[in-house]
């Protein structure tokens, strides 16, 4: 019998079908090939990308030249503009604003590699570190309300067709997104009747029953959760409860650098290197003269990071309804996960 | 440059290249050829499907044989079942409840080869009744709460067999994509007394840009808000909640509009993958008078990324004005 499950936090629902089950071999992966373009994020290649925003880089050495181990540049196809003032308008019924924001590469090995599991869990705390810096630097912007930081892996998930090196993606928005505000609201609005965060309660239920549990560290749980909308979702999640990711504390960057090491090397083994998309799910920024704006978030919200592996085509009755059909059982795939040998 | 639009029954924003969208012919898609083979929706193979619901048949043959133009059948593999109780429960904080439902497949014509856009407007319009009478039939199966039509055309866009059809799933539950819709047209009726798709029909109808075909009772139109390249919208031009109450002229005039849009398409980019979704009103939670029912059109021709997976926030590379005024040029 299928199952329908509802998301605890924004009440979507999911089918967790067993008429079509799948298991992982199931799953037919496409790769595609390698291109032969020369990659502009390599070391040596400094040249072909904008400007350096940022490095770690070894001290003495020059911007925009080798010898550095993260790489901070803007996006050669920014999505945003940085330039300009926020401009809000109507047209008829309609609102307009003009498009200011910042688009940023974070290119996350000097090496021509193309998924995180291959960098060592110190390389992995350098691009967490990285990561913060930019979105600190990225907040004292007061034209930007929200920071998304993300991957593409794979062309079925975006990637590009000219270079699969290693990268994440920084895109600050002028707009707190729907997606990101339904999260918000919904935390909001089960703190508002439980006086508990509603992401604390998942990962203690979740370490209780065990079931969808796919690797915990002492700061950090890894989950298939609940109410899973693609086959291997994961969310990553702290268990100290942090609204806000740039809150974070030493220790949970080592074990964040692990669990990103360890689900990745999982998920590559067990589904042979499938696309994938992962996102940050933080707070928004809160601005001071901002009063109400977002205030109990501290207390609602729990940062996280959400993995989707694109292994099934989302098709009209997805979009159509907001409601997914899901082939593989949380359960089933939280298995395969923890089960696997690296 | 490029813009940040708001939806105006959503609030969802979208970004759209204004001032340097990417043009028609720059979509570079590569046509779909059909791999033919053993088909279980082609006349002959009506054993392999489960029993049939309905169909438009002559009257001297028998179901389940060959003699059929429209025929309906259950999905082979649903994603929801028929037979069973919800069951609602909670586990811990979770809820949850049994997968029933109805999962339903509208073969829309006999011929492997004919997409619904190669049909004539009277095919289309049987097509389209079935839509309408197979709405009807399962609104009376009271653990139903909303009827859900959408076709997925091509691959890319989630079409496992080749040979065209609709599905029409019932639910139990009225889904979230939905509520947010509603939820927004009632705000919209609460402030101004208005439909917002009444208005947003008679601001496309002013300014005439968006607006990629239309008859007496259909508008079609690219969005202002567009998510995706070519997306569009059909819209009746009276004001109905639901899709069901749609009357026989309305019927045929639906089917001429989609048949236009579709074949632009086709003819334009070079048969692309696309959805349609019929978006109407929930069904026994009584009237929703702000609700207007209409249905999108959506090309699969950019891939959705993470950014917009995560944020909610669609980046289109081009913008409605330009993919209107080239659909309006396609000649069919």
């Amino acid at each position: 019998m299928p199952e329908l499950r509802r998301d605890p936090v924004i009440g979507r629902w999911v089918i967790i079908s067993t008429e079509r089950a799948k298991r992982p071999n199931d799953f037919n992966i496409e790769h595609g090939e390698e291109p032969e373009m020369e990659c502009p994020f390599c070391e040596g290649n400094e040249k072909n990308t904008p400007t350096e925003i940022f490095a770690i880089r070894k001290p003495g050495t020059k911007k925009d030249t080798p010898e550095w181990n993260v790489r901070v540049v803007p996006s050669i196809a920014p999505k945003f503009k940085i330039e300009g003032e926020l401009e809000r308008r109507g047209v008829g019924m309609y609102d307009v604003m003009n498009n200011i924001g910042a688009h940023e590469v974070i290119v996350e090995s000097p090496r021509h590699i193309t998924d995180i599991y291959q960098l060592s869990e110190l390389e992995i705390q350098d691009v967490i570190n990285t990561s913060i810096y930019r979105i600190s630097e990225l907040e004292k912007d007061i034209r930007f309300k929200y920071c998304l930081l993300f991957k593409n892996h794979g062309l079925k998930a975006g990637g590009s067709i000219k270079t699969k090196h290693l990268r994440s993606q920084i895109i600050a928005t002028p707009v707190t997104p729907t997606r990101v505000k339904e999260e918000l609201r919904g935390s909001r609005h089960y703190f508002g009747y439980k006086e508990r965060c509603i992401f604390c309660d998942i990962i203690r239920q979740e370490i209780e029953t065990g079931a969808r549990i796919i690797m915990e560290t002492k700061t950090m749980a890894a989950i298939a959760p609940f109410a899973s909308r693609f086959p291997f979702e994961i969310w990553i999640m702290p268990k100290v409860h942090r609204s806000d990711f740039m809150n974070i504390q030493a220790d949970e960057i080592k074990d964040l650098a692990n669990v990103l090491k360890t689900i990745f090397a999982k998920l590559s083994k067990v589904l042979d290197d499938p696309p994938y998309n992962y996102m940050l799910h933080t707070a928004p920024f809160r601005r001071a003269n901002r009063p109400g704006y977002w205030h109990t978030i501290e207390e609602d919200y729990h940062w996280h990071i959400e993995v989707m592996p694109r292994i099934t085509q989302v098709a009209g009755f997805e979009w159509g309804s907001g409601f997914y059909i899901n082939p593989t059982s949380p359960e089933e795939a939280a298995k395969y996960l923890r089960e696997v040998i690296l | 440059m490029s813009q940040l639009r708001r939806d105006p029954i959503t609030g969802r924003w979208v970004e759209v290249a204004v001032s340097n969208p990417k043009r028609c012919e720059e979509f570079d898609m590569k046509p779909q050829t059909k791999k033919g083979g053993t088909c279980p929706f082609c006349p002959g193979s009506e054993k392999m499907t489960p029993p049939e619901i309905e169909a438009i048949r002559d009257p001297k043959t028998k179901p389940d044989t060959p003699g059929w133009t429209v025929r309906v059948v259950s999905n082979k593999f649903p994603a929801l079942k028929i037979e069973g109780n919800l069951d609602k429960r909670g586990i811990g904080m979770f809820d949850m409840s049994n997968g029933i439902g109805a999962h339903e497949v509208i073969i829309e014509n006999t011929n492997h080869n004919k997409d619904l856009a190669d049909l004539t407007q009277d095919e289309i319009s049987t097509v389209i009744s079935k839509y309408k009478s197979r709405s009807i039939d399962l609104e009376n199966d009271a653990r139903f709460k909303y009827i859900l039509l959408f076709k997925n055309h091509g691959e890319a866009a989630g079409a496992s067999l080749e040979h065209s059809h609709t599905q029409l799933v019932a639910l139990p539950i009225v889904p979230k994509r939905v509520k947010e819709e509603l939820k927004g047209a009632q705000n919209y009726f609460r402030y101004r007394e208005r439909c917002v798709f009444c208005d947003m029909l008679a601001q496309e109808q002013q300014e005439k840009e968006r607006i990629v075909f239309e008859n007496k009772h259909f508008i079609a139109f690219c969005p202002f808000v567009s998510r995706f390249p070519f997306e569009t919208w059909l819209l009746p031009k009276t004001h109905s909640p639901e899709f069901k109450s749609i009357d026989d002229a309305a019927i045929y005039d639906m089917a001429g509009t989609l048949k236009e849009v579709l074949m632009r398409l086709k003819l334009r980019l070079n048969d692309p993958a696309y959805n349609f979704i019929i978006h109407t009103a929930p069904i026994r939670d009584g009237v929703y008078e702000e609700f207007h029912w209409h249905l999108e059109i959506m090309p699969k021709l950019t891939n959705v990324a993470g950014f917009e997976w995560g944020s909610g926030l669609y980046i289109n590379p081009t913008s409605p004005e330009m993919t209107a005024e080239c659909l309006r040029e396609t000649k069919t």
